[in-house]
């Protein structure tokens, strides 16, 4: 068998070789005008909420445009819906890289929606690039997958930081854990495990939740019962927002950890008022961008930038969501990726400039966080912060803490 | 699996799964209502709830307090239903029930878009009807909220069973979706009764979504998705001809659910949705035409 | 219609089937090949639902039986992907069986809930057992290219003519469709046929008549598991050769079933519309808007406009307008 494999690999290769050369000079989706690049985001269908991701990061290239694009060239994103569905993903991906002849594929959004196409596009040689998901295979598997790389702070590593924290701060907690049963919510229960290492005795109870429950009712009691003090909310929103308002129907006032995609300040915001102030309050998270609501970020040129862009190329949609500074950071990299991939891009160009970030001045990121990669290391962000919630709002503490 | 009993612990389950439970509830009502009124399933039923109850929360964000949102989009409610049932069923009204059918699909697709098109994708919250106080018995917590939704189906029940047994036009309904064609010599305006019983139907789905979306704490426009699966499953289980059935059935189900997803191990929270669907079915089997309806009676 | 005009029809059929390809793009013929599963998991549908009269709602967890079989089978055991179509089939055909048992005892809304049920707990079922389907990152034979009859850049050799993936793909799912098709309209034709439709029509009278109804019912299922089986399996393929639990929520199910309703529930041509509309529909409404949402609206609106302006389905339409033709020959 791995006789074999090498084998095909070394036929495929040459076949990817002749019919690389076969296909003429020019790269795809570059003209002397415009680089295109395409993605799929759930535009229907039960994730929808995130096609923020997708949005704001075009409204991005539609302000670079504006502003003389890159080397002259425009940028041109186009996002098909594939209503979070991977056989989607495939077809609608295939259709822009066969019919459409993107120059790479950027920003797709869900982890098994780029699983779905990774092989495919590692095939053909076309950039999977900022893969819109924490999972941290994107990072681990390059060798295997050259033509891939993620972009936010992985899952695990995330997960890390609080078991880290945890061990150091609360010996003694009884944790409990409350998870999305699927790859997102198991890779931050591992992360979890893994930063608390000899301590991972500490977590008494572990309960999943499907995202196609009504409510975490049942889990919360369940978790009360076990007499945690601890508990960690690895959730959407929606059900995080759901274990604040259920654990006060209990009259139960654990200290909350809530993972960054559920932690946003407007997420937060609907918590209290669903739950209580008190049930909030003390809560912790990681945040690596800046979140457009809290207070502390109020008339900071890049939350203000932030606004102008939504206004002028969104209609004025978005303005509180942190997805929206998720899709801006992320546009910001390929931008300065594309600066850097040389006057006439190619796809290996691209791909050697996303390899080498040293990005120090994305503004959407908190400040001190250097979006950086090697050849050997490609997690673009590694670095994130602590944060508590005080009061109506996140407070920062601590130092930079690395997210790996 | 039960060996170490912890009584408080399972009689919490029990509280929480009669809370998810009375959410279904009154959905199921509304569920039966339209199945009595029209014989057919709405596949929209849910969705519509759930454009109902984001009317209510623009309201609501618009300076109205939960109870007047409430009365104001329960009779937009009423008829926004009566509208769509003469702009879209109408037109396929004599048709097979399995068209009509694949047309409540379509306007599930539709009402569910235009929801994600008008209000932003982001979650939402909104004021409770009741009071999400906790109060403390032997251990168990509840809250008013808990009894005061279970109540309001029960009171839908009432209502429902007064209008179809006392009212004429309540008899004129089941007249014209027992027998259409008699009805029509009869002289009832089958056409107008189908508009009202769509109309009833969306109003009480409107209840259903105000009583379920405020205690879930956050909503989006899918919330209501679950919901009709199990509302569908608890009208089914207590019988599809019978309101107080859907009442019951939604309870039962509820605390199945929760009893089932924590104490049985091997089936947890991800298989728990099947499991409780294959029983329901083995109830089916066993008895089937649901805990309390009427069987038809079918010489073969 | 005469006997004539059916083999011109046929003839036509297959003519387009085997030009069609020399008109599209590669990534439209993978489109139209996935439209060939869709086709061939409704043409089962539309013997339990058009012929005998029963609703099903859970379709699409018999194709993802019939997917994951050919994904296990070729990921793990060794088969060629080709080899293991006829086996999905059987494997779907098992579940087809048992999802019919309820339906000796159930009927209507309660058969509706009982086929549901199996669909929106398809995807919960494969991610538990992830073992056996890789959990809820499904299964990846797209590296596994040695059981693979052909690759993203590869071509197949057919009778000595070389052929473009896609291309192959397309004749290979419309090429088992027709067939597939072909044996429905026997089965429908001969005894089998005519005892699916008098449990349809009337139960009571079926059973007077000495139809033993229960088993009808169970056979129209089996069968039907066959043939959304083989759907399942191709669909893999035409999915670059990878499956996730994501791929068969309920949606996909209520799918299959507007498909068939759509197409009008009877006619080859009705049907094949069907299995159009299902595939390029949605796509064409994602065109139209990028709003969140607008792709819903604009897809469900075409459902009901269709439904309203033609409640027989789109193979109505086309009876409709062939029927001067067909009166002239």
């Amino acid at each position: 068998m791995g006789k074999s494999r090498v084998l095909f690999g070394v036929l495929s290769a040459l076949v990817v070789a002749s019919a690389a050369s076969a296909g003429g000079s020019g790269t795809p989706g570059v003209t002397a005008k415009q680089i295109l690049i395409g993605g799929t985001t759930p535009l229907s269908g039960p994730a929808s909420a995130y096609a923020s991701v997708a949005k704001g990061a075009d409204a991005y290239f539609k302000y670079v445009d504006d502003h003389g694009g890159v080397f002259g060239r425009s940028i041109k994103y186009k996002y098909d819906d594939d209503g979070y569905d991977p056989s989607q993903t495939i077809e609608k991906t295939r259709e822009l890289v066969q019919n459409d002849k993107v120059f790479a594929i950027y920003n797709t959004l869900g982890t098994e929606q780029n699983l779905a196409v990774r092989s495919y596009l590692n095939q053909l040689k076309v950039p999977q690039l900022l893969v819109a998901s924490g999972a941290s295979t994107w990072g681990n598997d390059y060798k295997k997958y050259p033509w891939t790389i993620g972009y936010q702070p992985s899952y695990r590593g995330e997960a890390a930081i609080y078991g880290r924290y945890l061990a150091k701060t609360r010996p003694k907690a009884r944790i409990g854990i409350l998870y999305q049963n699927d790859d997102y919510g198991k890779e931050l229960v591992a992360g979890l495990q893994r930063g608390l290492g000899k301590k991972a005795k500490l977590i008494v109870s572990k309960q999943g939740y499907d995202v196609t429950d009504t409510d975490v009712k049942s889990q919360i009691a369940r978790l009360k019962s076990k007499r945690v003090n601890t508990l960690m909310v690895f959730a959407t929103p929606k059900f995080a927002i759901q274990s604040y308002s259920s654990a006060r129907l209990l009259g139960w006032r654990p200290l909350v950890f809530v993972n960054a995609v559920a932690s946003a300040s407007n997420t937060m915001t609907i918590a209290a008022l669903a739950s209580s102030k008190r049930q909030t309050e003390g809560s912790i998270s990681i945040a690596f961008l800046k979140d457009p609501v809290n207070p502390r970020w109020k008339g900071d040129k890049a939350v203000t930038l932030f606004r102008s862009i939504l206004k002028k190329y969104n209609g004025g949609e978005g303005l509180t969501d942190v997805y929206n500074v998720y899709g801006m950071s992320s546009a910001f990299t390929l931008v300065d990726a594309l600066k850097h991939a040389g006057k006439n891009p190619t796809r290996a160009s691209i791909m050697r400039a996303v390899t080498h970030l040293n990005e120090h001045n994305n503004p959407f990121v908190l400040p001190g966080i250097v979006v950086k990669t090697t050849p050997t290391s490609r997690f673009p962000i590694t670095q994130a912060r602590l944060e508590r919630y005080h009061d109506g709002r996140w407070v920062y503490f601590g130092s930079l803490v690395s997210v790996r | 699996m039960l060996l170490a009993v912890d009584w408080a612990g399972v009689a919490q389950q029990v509280v929480a799964g009669l809370s998810s439970g009375g959410t279904y509830a009154t959905l199921a009502v509304a569920l039966v209502l339209i199945y009595r009124a029209t014989g057919v399933v709405n596949f929209a039923q849910g969705e519509l709830a759930m454009f109902s109850t984001f009317v209510a929360w623009t309201l609501t964000r618009h300076g109205f307090a939960y109870w007047p949102a409430f009365v104001v989009t329960v009779v937009a409610s009423f008829a926004g239903g009566v509208a769509l049932e003469r702009v879209v069923i109408r037109p396929v009204e004599r048709a097979s029930v399995l068209t009509i059918a694949i047309v409540t699909i379509g306007l599930f697709f539709v009402v569910n878009g235009a929801a994600f098109w008008i209000w932003s994708p982001e979650v939402k919250s909104m004021p409770n009807a009741f009071s999400t106080r906790p109060i403390h018995v032997a251990g168990v917590a509840f809250s008013i909220s808990d009894l005061g939704i279970i109540g309001v189906s029960l009171l839908a029940v009432l209502l429902l069973w007064l209008f179809f047994r006392f009212t004429k036009l309540g008899l004129a309904m089941r007249a014209a979706a027992l027998n259409p064609d008699s009805s029509r010599l009869s002289g009832i305006r089958v056409s107008w009764t189908i508009a009202l019983g769509w109309g009833l139907a969306t109003a009480l789905g409107a209840v259903a979504g105000l009583m379920a979306a405020p205690p879930l704490g956050s909503f989006d426009q899918n919330f209501m998705q679950p919901i009709l699966l199990y509302a569908f499953a608890g009208a089914v289980l207590g019988g599809i001809d019978s309101a107080l059935g859907a009442v019951v059935g939604s309870l039962a189900l509820g605390v199945f659910l929760n009893l089932l997803g924590t104490y049985v191990s091997w089936v947890g929270t991800d298989l728990r949705q099947g499991v409780a669907l294959a029983v329901i079915l083995g109830v089916l089997l066993v008895k089937p035409a649901g805990l309390l309806g009427t069987a038809t009676v079918r010489s073969v | 219609m005469s006997r004539v005009l059916r083999v011109v029809v046929a003839a036509a059929a297959v003519a387009l089937v085997l030009t069609l390809p020399h008109w599209l793009s590669d990534a439209k013929a993978a489109e139209f090949a996935r439209a060939g599963c869709f086709f061939i998991a409704i043409l089962g549908l539309n013997l339990v639902t058009g012929y005998t009269g029963q609703i099903s709602l859970g379709h699409g967890a018999l194709m993802a039986m019939g997917a994951y079989t050919t994904a296990i089978l070729t990921a793990d055991h060794g088969f060629g992907d080709l080899w293991t179509i006829p086996l999905a089939g059987l494997v779907a055909m098992a579940a087809g069986f048992a999802l019919g048992l309820p339906a000796r005892r159930l009927s209507g809304l309660y058969l509706a809930l009982a086929t549901f049920a199996f669909a929106v707990a398809m995807p919960a079922i494969l991610k538990r057992f992830s073992g056996l389907t890789g959990g809820s990152q499904g299964i990846n034979l797209f590296d596994k290219a040695l059981n693979r009859s052909t690759g993203a850049l590869g071509h197949v050799h057919v009778l000595g003519r070389a052929l473009a993936t896609n291309d192959f793909l397309f004749y290979l799912t419309w090429g088992i469709g027709l067939v597939l098709a072909g044996a429905a309209w026997l089965l429908v034709r001969g005894r089998v046929g005519r005892a699916f439709r008098a449990v349809r029509d009337s139960e009571v009278a079926a059973a007077s008549s000495g139809i033993n109804t229960g088993f009808y019912k169970t056979l129209a299922f089996a069968i039907s598991g066959f043939y959304a089986g083989v759907g399942g399996s191709l669909f893999v393929l035409v999915s670059n050769w990878f499956v996730s639990p994501s791929t068969f929520g309920f949606d996909k199910s209520l799918l299959l079933v507007v498909g068939a309703v759509v197409g009008g529930l009877g006619s080859l041509a009705g049907i094949a519309l069907g299995a159009l509309f299902i595939q390029f529909v949605p796509s064409w409404a994602a065109n139209l808007s990028n709003a969140p949402g607008a792709p819903s609206v604009f897809f469900g609106a075409a459902i009901v406009l269709v439904m309203i302006l033609l409640p027989v389905g789109l193979g109505g339409l086309l009876r409709k307008l062939t029927e001067p033709l067909t009166r002239r020959l």
